[in-house]
């Protein structure tokens, strides 16, 4: 997938209101290799723009596509497959699973694109200071360590884009650095396009262009 | 990585849910399974056909008052007059005479030329066209000395039960009555002569020791040459057997029909409806069972919502993690299944014994009743499971949950 496009796009709940948004009902297109960053104060819709493109929600007016083709049509195998193949977003809510530990969480992600090995995970593990926790249950994590945990597991696929929603809300300087860098090597050796959304603080990166949500 | 998934879903299954279903479902199962079973194998008792009289063929003789039976003026055989008069009746096919042996007959039994008991008895004869049977086993001549014999189904289990029992002796199955040796010794007229019998087999319906016209013929000839031949009963072909003027043409003229055809009919009415309402309760059991499951499953997914949520959204395919649910219920269906095919195995050798004790003539059957309608059951159950649960998945996908 080389592009992701939004036409008029705009949360169903934001109908009729007065919009100041340089993403909401514009014509924006995200390109495959660049980096963007989309600001947002809470309760811009953030979240619902993540949800609607990695097609969980359809609660939009207007259209978006991806190479052309509106995600409305996409079907159920389409979006399995996207998400295995092409898109991955870490979720500003994490998803993960409490009742796993921090390597089963990746595992269970791993093991259906079977796209990074051990070795590789326990270095970005080891990289961001939870390879001590990899045992632990999820559950038992600080959120800042989830966070780390969330990231490591949105990266063990394939992307063409990769999107992340507020990912380091809960980590400090060093760690959002060391989160940025190793995001931003995998995203460089995939050729992937990178879109991060912010409240925020956010993440030091040469982003291609911000938009203001 | 699928046991990770399980490990996930998994969360949440009440075990005392799952059982409650597995033994109320094993308990349905087993019942309805059984009421199929049982009745396919009682079934052949009731509704067996004789196989050597047709169902059309009456067998009619005079009813025996008090008085006749002294030797008075009213004689207990059909006049030539008589027996035309049946023959003229509009539902009578042909008529047949039953002719009866004048002469003494002693006959021994034994298995393996041991000789275990013998009796004073007599033949009768029918016209061998009635007699539905291959007619090369039909036939005696003098030559050969062997006479071919029908006995009474009765008398087997007269000999099973009153004797075979008392004197510890083999019982005997229709199979293997060709072993029977039987001695037969013809004496009248001055003479004796000593004949080998062959009993053929059994027939329900006759109330008497047939053997071939030919042999009645000869035999009477030569024993009791002046004896009287009026016959006491005569078969008769009849275009269809429950014709009510049969009915009525046997009551005005004081005559009896032989038959058991009717009570056979009544028992298998009667079987036919226990069995049915023995299979609604075990269906209602089943149902009920297949309700908890649905419910369980329901539930079930529905606690677990989150979970399947965060799995579809990571690239996880509503099919995949429908599956362990599936092969969860599909997996108990068929356990079920298995196990209730398991207990009516055993059950049914059980009461298979007790039968054949009773009715040794009693055909073997199958367990494919039962087997044909579990599979059915479990494959529709199962279908509804796979795609109740598919259902379920898909409504998170669309989150309508």
């Amino acid at each position: 997938m080389n592009k992701i496009e939004l036409q008029n796009t705009l949360p169903c709940v934001f109908e009729g209101r007065e919009v100041q948004s340089e993403i909401w009902l514009q014509d924006v297109t995200f390109q495959k290799g660049e980096t963007y960053l989309v600001e947002a104060n809470s309760g811009t819709g953030k979240s619902s723009l993540c949800s609607y493109i990695i097609g969980y929600r359809k609660d939009y007016l207007g259209n978006i596509y991806f190479d052309g083709k509106d995600i409305r049509q996409h079907s159920v195998s389409d979006w399995t497959n996207i998400r295995k193949q092409t898109l991955s977003l870490l979720f500003q809510e994490l998803r993960l699973f409490p009742e796993l530990t921090a390597m089963e969480n990746i595992d269970i992600k791993n093991g259906l694109t079977n796209h990074k090995s051990r070795k590789e995970i326990l270095a970005w593990f080891e990289r961001l200071g939870i390879a001590d926790k990899q045992d632990a249950k999820i559950g038992r994590m600080s959120f800042g360590q989830q966070q780390r945990v969330a990231m490591i597991r949105a990266l063990v696929q394939p992307f063409d884009f990769l999107m992340v929603d507020e990912p380091i809300s809960h980590l400090d300087d060093n760690n959002s650095r060391i989160m940025a860098e190793i995001m931003m090597e995998e995203a460089q050796r995939q050729g992937a396009g990178v879109i991060v959304t912010s409240i925020g603080k956010h993440m030091e990166l040469p982003y291609t262009k911000t938009f203001r949500l | 990585m699928m046991s990770l998934v399980w490990k996930l879903l998994r969360q949440h299954i009440s075990i005392a849910q799952l059982a409650g279903f597995f033994f109320a479902n094993l308990f349905g199962m087993f019942i309805v399974l059984l009421g199929l079973q049982f009745y396919n194998d009682v079934k052949p008792l009731f509704s067996q056909e004789d196989g050597f009289l047709k169902p059309e063929y009456l067998i009619v003789s005079k009813r025996i008052s008090g008085v006749s039976v002294l030797g008075s003026e009213e004689s207990c055989g059909f006049s030539d007059r008589e027996v035309a008069d049946i023959s003229s009746q509009p539902f009578c096919k042909s008529v047949g005479a039953f002719t009866a042996s004048q002469y003494r007959v002693v006959c021994s039994m034994g298995v393996n030329g041991v000789a275990q008991f013998g009796t004073d008895m007599f033949f009768e004869s029918v016209p061998d066209r009635f007699v539905d049977t291959e007619l090369s086993s039909w036939t005696f001549s003098p030559e050969d000395g062997t006479i071919p014999i029908i006995l009474p189904r009765t008398y087997l289990a007269i000999y099973n039960f009153g004797f075979a029992q008392s004197q510890s002796l083999p019982k005997m199955s229709e199979g293997i009555v060709g072993m029977i040796d039987m001695l037969v010794v013809l004496r009248g007229n001055g003479q004796e002569q000593r004949l080998k019998g062959k009993i053929i087999g059994f027939s329900s319906r006759l109330n008497t020791i047939l053997v071939p016209e030919s042999f009645i013929q000869w035999s009477n000839a030569k024993f009791a040459p002046e004896a009287d031949l009026t016959p006491n009963r005569l078969i008769v072909e009849v275009k269809n057997p429950t014709d009510d003027a049969i009915v009525q043409y046997i009551n005005e003229h004081n005559l009896e029909l032989e038959d058991d055809k009717l009570d056979a009919g009544k028992a298998t009415y009667f079987l036919r409806i226990v069995t049915v309402l023995v299979m609604c309760v075990g269906m209602l059991i089943s149902i009920l069972s297949f309700y908890i499951l649905m419910l369980s499953i329901y539930l079930l997914v529905q606690k677990n919502t989150e979970k399947l949520r965060n799995l579809l959204l990571i690239g996880y395919s509503p099919v995949r993690v429908s599956l362990p649910y599936q092969i969860l219920t599909v997996g108990m269906n068929g356990v079920v299944l298995l196990l209730s095919l398991l207990i009516l195995y055993v059950v049914r050798s059980y009461y298979m014994d007790r039968l054949w004790v009773m009715f040794p003539q009693m055909q073997d059957g199958s367990l494919w009743p039962a087997l044909c309608l579990g599979l059915c059951l479990f494959l529709i159950v199962s279908t509804i499971n796979i795609v109740a649960v598919r259902n379920r998945v898909m409504k998170i996908w669309n989150r309508k949950e």
